[in-house]
């Protein structure tokens, strides 16, 4: 007798077997896709005007004119119907990452003035890295957006794309919305971040002879405070730095040395004034005379 | 600054099947409004004629979750509270949370430590001085 129609049990655990195993596709490939209102969309969703035809070319990358051409060519076109109509966005990128970089440094250089100049570069360089600027990108779902040859797409792609977003609202919306909207979406990557995860220092009492001889104060005397455990596997030195007699800071290690190198990172932390204690980011409105200063000395 | 986290609503249901009543009801009257309300959500209505899969309201989250809810046999007015509802949300899981509190900064004045409150090695204790 032939087998009893109808839906058989395995079939539902098959096609989702199918569905996992299927390879990732573009979010534009899958139905239910409209480029324009989805670009509008993102302008809305930042709270920003953006000038739509710019964001078109910040989200076009190399990689993809490259690919639509051979693609064409192998499809056999005219030379003419070859060469696309759509512009780059390198030139985007780079205006962005110069704005960004700049804006980022006038930042720190107000907030932490006695940052020496390699700090700050070490903190923006972080702060437009690949992999915070990708993730950053990923979380606004510009991974959609972004036309590129390759899915999904690498975090330097992912990279250039954001810079040239940032390039396009500072030639849509002037350089004080782009600096508000860079406050708001790179600064807060700082937040829970120690100043020296950041910045690598290979020695930090050089750097803090340094910074005490500018300020014409004497060169630290380095004391054990406390200890424990002096004879154990895990021993623990808190050594504290004195200069004049009067305590500069503290710090735990596990040998003499490491504990002398931790207390010269808490003395730098406090004379920077990057301690975990310190006021929290100002991401209020600036006012009117501040955001015309900024933008005269950006200028 | 607050970024929505709901990308996209794909409105999916049949233009001729009982339960998607509701839905085309929807469509007719409250989508507009819901989409001119909020500008930064997509909203895809993609009919599919003839018999199919249940009504459905699709929802993209901008961390890559899709969540499907279903519509079928619901009035005009519920689906409109089901998409506010949608659009208010994140795309994080909705699991159980462990415990209702969090703080980035769970100590003010420093984290205790076996050393806290000892004297230091370095403090000389000599003879009390007399009052003169």
């Amino acid at each position: 007798s032939a087998p009893a129609p109808g839906k058989k049990r395995w079939l539902r655990a098959y096609l989702e077997m199918q569905r996992l195993q299927e390879p990732p596709q573009r979010r534009s490939e899958k139905p239910n896709w409209d480029y324009h209102a989805e670009i509008q969309a993102f302008g809305h969703r930042l709270q920003e005007n953006f000038a739509l035809d710019l964001l078109k070319i910040a989200f076009v990358n190399p990689c993809y004119i490259e690919s639509e051409e051979a693609r064409r060519r192998q499809l056999g076109l005219d030379k003419d119907a070859v060469a696309l109509q759509l512009q780059d966005n390198t030139g985007l990128a780079e205006q962005g990452l110069r704005f960004a970089r700049d804006y980022l440094a006038q930042c720190f250089e107000g907030a932490y003035p006695a940052l020496p100049a390699k700090g700050v570069e070490a903190l923006v360089n972080f702060l437009t890295s690949q992999e915070l600027v990708s993730y950053v990108a990923q979380n606004l779902a510009i991974q959609d957006l972004a036309l590129c040859r390759d899915f999904p797409a690498p975090p330097d792609v992912l990279q250039k794309t954001f810079l040239a977003v940032i390039g396009a609202l500072l030639e849509s919306s002037g350089p004080e919305r782009t600096g508000i909207f860079v406050r708001d979406f790179l600064i807060p990557q700082l937040i829970g971040k120690d100043l020296f995860e950041i910045w690598e220092v290979v020695n930090p009492m050089g750097l803090l002879l340094e910074e005490l001889t500018k300020r014409n104060i004497s060169a630290p005397e380095p004391r054990i405070t406390r200890q424990l455990g002096v004879s154990t596997v895990l021993p623990v030195y808190f050594v504290g730095l004195y200069c004049d007699k009067k305590i500069l800071a503290e710090g735990p290690g596990e040998t003499l040395l490491a504990a002398e190198e931790e207390a010269a990172r808490v003395a730098l932390r406090k004379l920077y004034g990057y301690t975990e204690n310190r006021r929290p980011w100002d991401y209020s409105k600036p006012k009117q005379g501040l955001a015309a200063e900024k933008a005269i000395s950006s200028n | 600054r607050y970024v929505r986290q709901l990308q996209r609503l794909q409105l999916l249901f049949s233009p001729t099947a009982a339960d998607a009543r509701g839905a085309r009801q929807f469509v007719e009257e409250a989508a507009q409004d819901f989409a001119r309300q909020h500008p930064d959500v997509v909203l895809y209505v993609s009919p599919h004629s003839g018999p199919g899969p249940a009504p459905v309201l699709r929802a993209e989250y901008l961390n890559g979750t899709v969540r499907e809810e279903l519509i079928a046999s619901r009035t005009s007015e519920e689906i409109l509270q089901l998409a506010t509802k949608l659009a208010n949300q994140s795309g994080l899981d909705i699991i159980r949370i462990r415990k209702p509190f969090h703080t980035d900064n769970p100590s003010v004045q420093g984290q205790w430590h076996p050393l806290t409150n000892k004297p230091s090695i370095l403090t000389v204790q000599g003879p009390r001085l007399q009052p003169q």
